[in-house]
């Protein structure tokens, strides 16, 4: 069963991608007011403020020694401009992940909500009861918050004795300083989800298991590409081994072996650094898990499922599951192998057809086998 | 979007504008750190784990070996003729001691034993030349194939160091490569957010009617 966060998160993403609202006869009738005035309503008092402090200043009005406390004031205020525009940009890049394609349905769902908010999706107004402001706090830092119908939560208490569960308000409340750590240190807020699909295609450009000539000038596998000859399984007189396929009505035709244990050797240790690239960021690690390798569908595979392209009750979640244990880290690695086996090698090694001409031709099953017989016969020796 | 985000945030068009395209400035520059470390960790760990080149010339001189330099004289042989020889002198002394023969016989019998005994030192000795000779021809068989191993060794130095200078200088040039597009990725994204910033910058400052313009 899937976490609530999953379906709410499911929920929006299925709801601004649906066109709905377009239907919905009070939202066409109505008008919605996205006036959120961030900035307007954060330095409003601003200038009054700044006013006072510096007539103190120069008057020697101060209430701090050297007027240390009024300067410090004074260059906070001077700094905030710049620092809210910074501050927002931030916001509003972590906010822009909750869009992309591949994201992972297990971030906090109220930063989707804020990113409808701040994009000013239909739905998400204060004509509808969201709202979001701009504080400048006393220490220096700023901090955003989000309220609205979607930013309550649901608490057990009791009325009369009797226990009951009542809704309140719980916004989202994000600090600048706090960001601006998480960013120093490499961390996402919302978790944009790796381009495993990419990453896959270049991989197999990079195992090692094709010519040069297969590779194109963009770095991409040709529609051509086929896996090099040495990991094709032939006999001891240098022909080839192949597996015949039953075609039906008697009829088969050959198809190639490939050396599958000589090519997992091969591409093993470049998956596995791979992988280990991936680990620079556990974040990464449990978004590209959640979204594609726990359940081992593939990008277009998921691209289909739209709302079940998650892990669901097998994901990771951020706020439990990290820093992440080595055993997690261990079965990453070998589902990230799997995914890249099953899902992108696999069409390389199956149903490939002989590379001589003769050889690709539909034969007579019963004669196929009769050949065979006689070819074991010949070979040891027991005519 | 830039005109329903100046309502949004307030503050006119060019902080919008300024804001929005900062943000995206941001994720590009967070984007490319994050590749830039997740290239930076996956060469390490090909580094790491790549395997060790194996030299095909490695040194074999220490099975190079002179096989006859312990050769054996085979003497249980003579030494059974001698004392075969001394036997035989003894019980014809004896015979001769029984029957009074005279003392010129036993006189050309122990010289006849000596004779035999002369012969089975001769042998021994052309023996121990055979020997001298066979081991100073393995000496020379020995050097000779010790020299070519030194040369072979010497090939697969210079092999084997050619082989690594030639992957790790694929890796460097690739490391530089890919770090060098993500650095440059980086630097790009934060030029561009400054730019984009600039002019919102001058704009807010003017909200609170000109206050930040000391």
């Amino acid at each position: 069963m899937e976490n609530n966060n999953i379906l709410q998160n499911l929920f929006l993403k299925q709801f601004n991608e649906s066109n709905a609202i377009a239907y919905n006869k009070d939202f066409v009738s109505n008008p919605r007011d996205y006036n959120f005035q961030l900035l307007d309503n954060a330095y409003r008092n601003a200038g009054k403020i700044y006013a006072q402090i510096k007539i103190a200043i120069e008057t020697n009005k101060c209430e701090s020694e050297h007027c240390a406390l009024e300067l410090a004031q004074i260059k906070q205020l001077e700094e905030a401009p710049q620092a809210s525009l910074d501050f927002l940009s931030s916001i509003i890049a972590e906010l822009n992940v909750t869009e992309e394609s591949s994201f992972d349905p297990n971030n906090n769902y109220q930063y989707t909500v804020a990113n409808s908010l701040m994009t000013a999706k239909p739905g998400f107004s204060k004509t509808d009861g969201y709202n979001a402001y701009l504080n400048l706090l006393p220490d220096g830092s700023q901090e955003i918050a989000f309220t609205g119908p979607l930013f309550k939560k649901q608490v057990n208490t009791f009325l009369n004795d009797k226990p009951i569960t009542i809704e309140v308000e719980d916004p989202l409340v994000i600090n600048s300083a706090a960001l601006q750590a998480l960013a120093d240190s490499d961390t996402s807020l919302v978790v944009s989800t790796p381009d495993i699909g990419s990453d896959m295609q270049r991989l197999l450009t990079e195992v090692g298991l094709f010519d040069l000539d297969s590779i194109g000038e963009d770095k991409q596998l040709k529609a051509s590409a086929k896996i090099s000859e040495e990991f094709i399984v032939r006999n001891i007189d240098g022909s080839y081994d192949y597996e015949i396929i039953d075609l039906g009505e008697g009829k088969g035709k050959n198809i190639l072996k490939f050396d599958l244990e000589k090519i997992e050797k091969k591409v093993s240790p470049f998956i596995n650094a791979e992988a280990a690239g991936l680990m620079s960021s556990e974040q990464d690690v449990i978004a590209a898990w959640n979204v594609y390798i726990s359940k081992d569908t593939s990008v277009d595979e998921d691209a289909q499922m739209a709302q079940d392209a998650n892990a669901g009750n097998t994901s990771w979640i951020y706020e439990i599951d990290l820093p992440l244990e080595y055993d997690k880290k261990v079965l990453f690695e070998i589902k990230y192998k799997q995914y890249f086996m099953n899902n992108y090698l696999k069409q390389f090694t199956t149903n490939q057809p002989p590379t001589i001409k003769e050889d690709a031709a539909v034969f007579d099953l019963a004669e196929a086998k009769k050949a065979q017989a006689q070819k074991f016969l010949d070979d040891n020796n027991l005519n | 979007m830039v005109g329903l985000g100046a309502a949004l945030i307030g503050g006119g068009f060019s902080i919008a504008g300024g804001l929005f395209g900062a943000s995206a400035a941001k994720k590009q520059q967070k984007e490319a750190a994050k590749e830039k470390r997740r290239l930076q960790n996956k060469l390490n760990n090909l580094e790491a784990s790549r395997q060790a080149i194996i030299n095909p010339y490695q040194d074999l001189s220490s099975m190079i070996s002179n096989p006859f330099s312990n050769l054996s004289v085979a003497t249980g042989a003579a030494e059974m003729k001698i004392e075969q020889a001394d036997i035989a002198l003894a019980n014809t002394l004896d015979t001769l001691r029984t029957t009074g023969a005279s003392a010129g016989g036993a006189t050309a019998l122990a010289q006849a034993a000596l004779k035999s005994k002369k012969g089975v030192a001769a042998s021994i000795e052309m023996q121990e030349k055979q020997n001298e000779d066979k081991r100073a021809a393995g000496e020379k068989q020995k050097q000779d194939a010790l020299m070519k191993e030194g040369q072979r060794v010497q090939q697969g130095e210079a092999w084997e160091f050619g082989q690594r200078e030639k992957r790790e200088m694929q890796e460097l040039d690739r490391t530089a490569g890919l770090l060098g597009a993500a650095q440059a990725a980086e630097a790009q994204a934060a030029a561009d957010g400054g730019s984009a910033m600039a002019g919102a910058l001058g704009t807010l400052g003017g909200i609170a009617g000109g206050l930040f313009s000391k």
